[in-house]
């Protein structure tokens, strides 16, 4: 590194002169020069505080004049209030201890008012009796490292700042998720109290016949358009339908409230199925299909009367609805045709056609709508489940009580998934095989 | 899901609306729209052609039948031409083929 070559170089031959130069330089600056013009403070004071010497830079720090200061001040009357209480409480005590302390933050008051931070070291000088004689303080200016540390503590407070924002914001949104999910409990709830309007809660003891239903809503925000209900019509005959309004939501609601009530009010007038269904599509075709509106339902109407022989009557009319399924106790499953039926409430005048049907013991009969036989299957969700793969899963199931008819179809429905997008009602009426103990209805009008 | 796609031409016994893709509830009304912007005057012939018609569910037929009315309020005749046996099956056990000419097969309207 220290080539003598030509080249410039500080620590050449010339750099070297200059340092000498700078060296004499020093040795000529005097110990008093040293200590008045020190780059910190110098101070010697009496062991009681009073000041016996300062030097000209504190001085200037000050604001001061020498012979204000020398033995007229004492240390502790440069500091401010906090200072002072810190020297005595802290400061004095520890000195006096050990003799010495150092980079104690301390402030100091400037002539001129403000103040100045500073780094405060001070030593206790001994005599040789071991007696202390008087303290030696020096004095760094510490404005810049003050800034620095307020710097810091002001990034830290921006942060927290920050953080606490960030903590309120997230607190509102949480208040915002929560006050909509209260609204969206509110809705589910209110439709839950209309979507019972529409469905009977549960369906009334039949003596010597079992009842099974079972419903399906596709979503759970949206009320359904499949109605189902078994009511009794007076003390030997009970009537029960199923049906699946056009349409989804309010105005299928509103249209399945019309259709059930209707259907409750024409079965006591007159308990004959195909009646039922010409009052109910004459009271749809006035409210909406006349006025420019067409909606209508399908419909099965059934009247059951449990015999004295353990068998069940049933007189069955259908209004555009796919065909009951009839499971025997010998195994068949068939299809009980109601032939002629048309859509309820799509024609002024329309012809429906009462059939009958024995249900012998072990013999059940299962309604549907057609989000059953619609439902999406296969790979690709482009294929209809249908009414003749029904009839294969019904023949597969007979013979079978309503129960377990309704219990396998709806372990069938769980297995469509996402394939089943449409509301699905199933009801399922049969007679025991073995005779119920309780014998034919005789009183049970509710 | 397969769009609902409708394409009109005139043929010499009226209107024809060919009908393809999926008729349910979220694509009904873009039926009805066309159904009602439809030109019928007295003694003609509303054809919808329902050959490429895949599924109709109820909401489907409510149009079908709002287009029966429409055409009856118009003096107008209506056919369902070109039938898909599936949905013959499904608008025989509604009864629409009581109130409908339901004709199966290609397209009758004569083009």
């Amino acid at each position: 590194m220290c080539r003598t070559g030509d080249s410039p170089d500080p620590a050449g031959a010339g750099g070297r002169a200059r340092t000498a130069a700078a060296f004499s330089a020093l040795l000529e600056d005097s110990a008093e020069e040293l200590y008045e013009s020190a780059p910190c403070g110098y101070l010697s004071t009496l062991m009681d505080g009073t000041i016996a010497k300062i030097n000209r830079t504190l001085l200037d720090w000050l604001g001061l004049e020498r012979e204000d200061v020398v033995g007229s001040m004492r240390f502790t009357d440069l500091l401010t209030v906090g200072g002072k209480l810190y020297h005595e409480t802290h400061f004095a005590p520890l000195l006096r201890m050990q003799g010495e302390l150092r980079g104690i933050a301390l402030e100091i008051r400037k002539a001129g008012g403000g103040r100045l931070p500073v780094l405060v070291s001070s030593v206790v000088k001994y005599g040789t009796e071991g007696q202390p004689l008087l303290i030696r303080t020096t004095v760094f200016d510490a404005s810049d490292r003050r800034a620095y540390e307020e710097e810091l503590l002001r990034r830290r407070q921006d942060a927290e700042r920050a953080r606490a924002e960030a903590e309120r914001a997230r607190a509102e949104a949480e208040e915002a998720h929560r006050q909509a999910e209260a609204d969206r409990l509110r809705l589910a709830d209110a439709l839950a109290v209309l979507q019972q309007s529409l469905l009977p809660e549960i369906l009334p003891v039949v003596p010597g016949v079992e009842t099974a239903v079972h419903y399906h809503t596709a979503s759970p925000d949206q009320l359904g358009g499949d109605f189902y209900d078994v009511f009794p019509v007076d003390g030997t005959r009970w009537a029960f339908f199923l049906g699946d309004v056009c349409g989804k939501g309010p105005q299928a609601a509103a249209l399945t409230s019309l259709t059930r009530y209707t259907l409750r009010a024409a079965a006591h007038h007159n308990p004959v199925p195909a009646a039922a269904l010409t009052t109910l599509n004459t009271v749809l075709h006035d409210r909406y299909t006349a006025g420019g509106d067409p909606r209508y339902c399908t419909c099965v109407f059934g009247i059951l009367e449990p015999g004295a022989d353990g068998s069940a009557a049933v007189h069955l009319a259908s209004g555009g609805h796919p065909p009951a399924i009839v499971l025997r106790a010998d195994g068949r499953a068939e299809l009980l045709p109601t032939p002629g039926g048309l859509l309820v409430g799509i024609l002024p005048d329309a012809p429906f056609v009462t059939a009958t049907a024995t249900l012998a013991p072990g013999d059940t009969i299962l309604l549907y709508t057609d989000g059953l036989t619609e439902a999406r299957t296969g790979p690709t969700r482009d294929h209809l489940y249908g009414e003749d793969a029904l009839l294969a899963f019904a023949a597969d199931q007979a013979p079978a009580a309503p129960g377990e008819v309704i219990e396998a179809l709806t372990d069938l429905l769980r297995g469509f998934g996402d394939g089943l997008d449409d509301d699905t009602a199933l009801l399922a009426l049969g007679v025991p095989a073995t005779p119920s103990p309780t014998g034919p209805a005789t009183n049970h009008s509710r | 899901m397969t769009p609902l796609n409708i394409t009109h031409r005139d043929a010499a016994t009226g209107p024809v609306l060919h009908v393809a893709g999926e008729l349910d509830y979220d694509q009904a009304a873009a039926l009805r729209r066309q159904v009602e912007d439809v030109g019928l005057g007295p003694g003609q012939c509303l054809t919808l052609d329902l050959a490429g018609l895949e599924f109709c569910d109820s909401t489907g037929i409510t149009v079908l039948l709002a287009a029966w009315q429409h055409a009856r309020s118009a003096g107008a005749d209506i056919v369902l031409a070109a039938v898909p046996s599936s949905l013959r099956r499904v608008f025989t056990i509604v009864g629409l083929d009581q109130v409908f000419n339901l004709e199966a097969g290609t397209d009758a309207s004569g083009a």
